[in-house]
């Protein structure tokens, strides 16, 4: 009995390690191409799959010998995935990059600067670049961008709202008219809230921080404000109706701040809402906040000219319209952007236009933390008036002013 | 750990004093013995025990998963519990995390002990009844996120209808800060399928004779529950009760998925941080904000606060039945 065991245990090790063997011969019988990996976030839209490998071949096609190795992460995902791969040296050459952690890589080295020549920043869209520098220099390429603007059901807003005190209105207008239905889903004081906040402080002329002076701006009288409008359409927009589950599309609520994603979403599953988009109402300078994808080279990986190369395919005029359609956001190149811009559909206009005067995020890299762990709870004391807009903001303020040791 | 403290302790086997060993076996006893635990303690020692020595040793670094690690000693520790400049909801997700444990656990034992008085009292159907009662346990995290959205939801929601029907007026479960700890440990409560038939378990190994002795001496229902099941039971409540707790201290699918889940909601632990869980907190830091030091040390705090708890369960709370 026992020498049988042994015996089968000894086996086992011996196929184990032939397995191990088998694994490893075939590895090396790969071609001598030069590969080129490249991380994106996994396929939102269906003809994603196919746009990509479309512009995978041709880039194949123009540069012989070369092989891209396409790497799809579920963005939620893709950040746990990225920092262990970075942690254990096994690096993508170049890949998708979330906004704000730029700055944080750029600061580390973990990713590199992009070379002179390599982008010509006329071609792109100002705000969409911004969010690739730090300190005044560029670390990645925007591939594509979104932004939130004002969603309006038709039935109950017949014209949308330009300024903030037509806003106010009709908002007003339309909890009066049916108590049953609010004015506007009215954001919370939760991350994702405070990151569309920042295109409200822009539509009163103000400013998030000055990085340059370091100086936290958001307890200015134009955030105070910007705050105080969320705070005044409250009365006629209840949570007890926004917080169901769809209010806008299900008609609850006349009006809401959402990205493009809803487009697609509520037309697929509220094919009967007849809604339209605008761009976001200001007080007196038209604004808005940015978000999308960027692409960076990394430090650790290969192939680096390569890697250049590869970006400026994917954001060149030719491919970069149905790369960002496929991506679910917007190109990022002009000259794309305006030859292109009939094929988005009409609910899809208005994110254009918001597009082309949206702010990046300060490139700081504890904005994450900042906008979640600060600005988030700040929103939320006033929204629940718990606090006034100025105290809570003032306070915010300053606790950001601690974290980050700056003065003023 | 816990198992023990289940099963009636067996009697001590005597040593056989009349076993005999034969000379160069035992060698070899102890080589067959360690080749079968191999795939075991490779396991433990890889999965388990590696990461937890080096997430000890990170603790006490500041690291953000991509650049070198750097050593600060305590610095995260003494941070954590004095700078809420820099870590501002920590002690909120101590609270958080202590108020549902608080309730979220006697809450999940009772509807368990109920559930599986319950069936264990009927006579047919008992396997269907015991196969829907469990099917919470089975059900993925993301749809239990999901369907709980849709019966808290302030204007269709089923959980404000049937409130209605005994006239408590509608509420918005999920967006009062009051309400969050509450409407979670209900969920949790509802998931209490595993403890129910851990319960059912016990409640059938209560020998018919006691029952019958009780009826004998003339005992009602509420007399022979309190009398003879509750003490009977005590060593399964002693088990449930240790491992709940680790369990709720531990909460972190389900404040995930309540917050998170439909898209573009938010991570950062609902109203005004009202469902901001401990663990949540370790997660935002760990993989949101890019401070696995600090992370590290949550999660050894926990750890040991785990730890305490337990001990102190084991030292004062009765553990045998009676």
């Amino acid at each position: 009995m026992i020498r049988r065991v042994t015996g089968a245990a000894a086996a086992a090790v011996l196929l184990a390690g032939l397995a191990a063997c088998g694994g490893g011969s075939e590895e090396g019988g790969a071609g001598s191409a030069t590969e080129l990996t490249y991380w994106m976030f996994q396929d939102r839209t269906p003809q994603a799959g196919e746009v990509v490998e479309k512009i995978r071949t041709d880039f194949e096609k123009a540069n012989p010998g070369v092989k891209v190795n396409i790497v799809k992460i579920p963005k939620d995902d893709y950040n746990t995935k990225l920092g262990s791969a970075l942690a254990g040296n096994t690096v993508p050459d170049v890949g998708i990059l979330d906004q704000p952690l730029v700055s944080r890589f750029a600061q580390e080295g973990t990713i590199k600067e992009v070379p002179a020549g390599t982008l010509n920043e006329a071609d792109f869209w100002e705000g969409a670049l911004n969010t690739n520098k730090v300190g005044g220099k560029l670390y990645g390429f925007p591939i594509d961008h979104t932004a939130v603007a004002l969603f309006y059901n038709k039935a109950l807003v017949p014209t949308p709202p330009k300024t903030w005190d037509e806003l106010k209105s009709i908002s007003a207008g339309i909890h009066q008219k049916d108590p049953k239905v609010a004015g506007i889903v009215v954001p919370k004081g939760d991350g994702y809230g405070a990151w569309m906040w920042p295109g409200v402080v822009g539509g009163a002329g103000g400013q998030m921080v000055d990085e340059a002076n370091k100086k936290i701006l958001f307890d200015q009288p134009q955030a105070v404000e910007a705050l105080q409008l969320w705070v005044d359409l409250l009365p006629s927009s209840p949570r007890e109706i926004t917080d169901s589950d769809q209010a806008f599309a299900n008609g609850l609520a006349g009006m809401m701040i959402s990205g493009p994603w809803d487009v697609a979403t509520i037309k697929d599953q509220f094919p009967d809402l007849d809604f339209n988009v605008a761009p976001l109402p200001y007080k007196t300078t038209p604004a808005g906040n940015i978000g999308g994808e960027n692409a960076v080279v990394f430090t650790k990986g290969k192939n680096e000219a390569l890697a250049w190369k590869w970006l400026q395919h994917l954001t060149n005029a030719t491919n970069n319209t149905t790369l960002a359609q496929a991506l679910g956001g917007f190109p990022v190149n002009k000259e794309a952007a305006e030859r292109d811009a009939a094929t988005f559909g009409e609910q899809q206009q208005a994110f254009l236009e918001q597009l082309k005067v949206a702010q990046a995020r300060p490139a700081i890299p504890q904005w994450i933390q900042i906008n979640d762990e600060i600005i988030a709870p700040a929103l939320e004391s006033a929204l629940s008036g718990k606090m006034t807009a100025q105290e809570s903001l003032t306070d915010a303020a300053n606790k950001t002013r601690a974290l980050l040791g700056w003065n003023s | 750990m816990a198992s023990p403290v289940v099963a009636q302790r067996p009697a001590e086997t005597p040593a056989g004093p009349g076993r005999r060993r034969r000379p160069g076996v035992g060698r070899r006893d102890h080589l067959i013995g360690w080749l079968l635990i191999a795939p075991a303690l490779v396991y433990f020692i890889i999965f388990l025990l590696y990461p937890a020595l080096a997430a000890l040793y990170y603790s006490f670094t500041e690291w953000d998963l991509h650049s070198a690690p750097i050593w600060v000693g305590l610095q995260n520790y003494t941070d954590l519990f004095f700078d809420d400049v820099k870590y501002p909801h920590f002690w909120k997700s101590i609270q958080v995390t202590l108020q549902y444990t608080l309730v979220a656990v006697p809450l999940t034992l009772v509807a368990a002990l109920g559930q599986a008085l319950l069936i264990n009292t009927i006579r047919r159907g008992s396997n269907l009844f015991r196969l829907l009662l469990f099917l919470p346990v089975v059900t993925a995290e993301a749809a239990v996120g999901a369907i709980w959205r849709w019966l808290y939801d302030p204007q269709y929601g089923l959980v404000n209808a049937v409130l209605g029907l005994v006239g408590i007026p509608r509420q918005n479960w999920l967006n009062t800060p009051e309400l969050v700890i509450p409407a979670l440990a209900f969920i949790a409560a509802w998931q209490c399928g595993i403890s129910m038939i851990i319960y059912l378990a016990g409640l059938k190994s209560i020998p018919e004779s006691i029952r019958e002795a009780a009826v004998i001496d003339g005992a009602g229902p509420v007399q022979r529950f309190f009398k003879v099941v509750v003490p009977m039971l005590r060593p399964t409540t002693f088990y449930l009760v240790v491992t709940g707790i680790i369990a709720a201290l531990q909460v972190f699918g389900l404040v995930y998925v309540i917050f998170s889940g439909g898209g573009n909601r938010s991570v950062t632990g609902g109203p005004e941080q009202s469902g901001l869980a401990y663990v949540l907190h370790i997660y935002l830091y760990a993989f949101r904000y890019n401070a696995m030091g600090a992370a590290c040390a949550m999660s050894f705090i926990l750890l040991v606060f785990i730890m305490i708890i337990t001990f102190v369960q084991f030292k004062f709370m009765k553990q045998e039945a009676s």
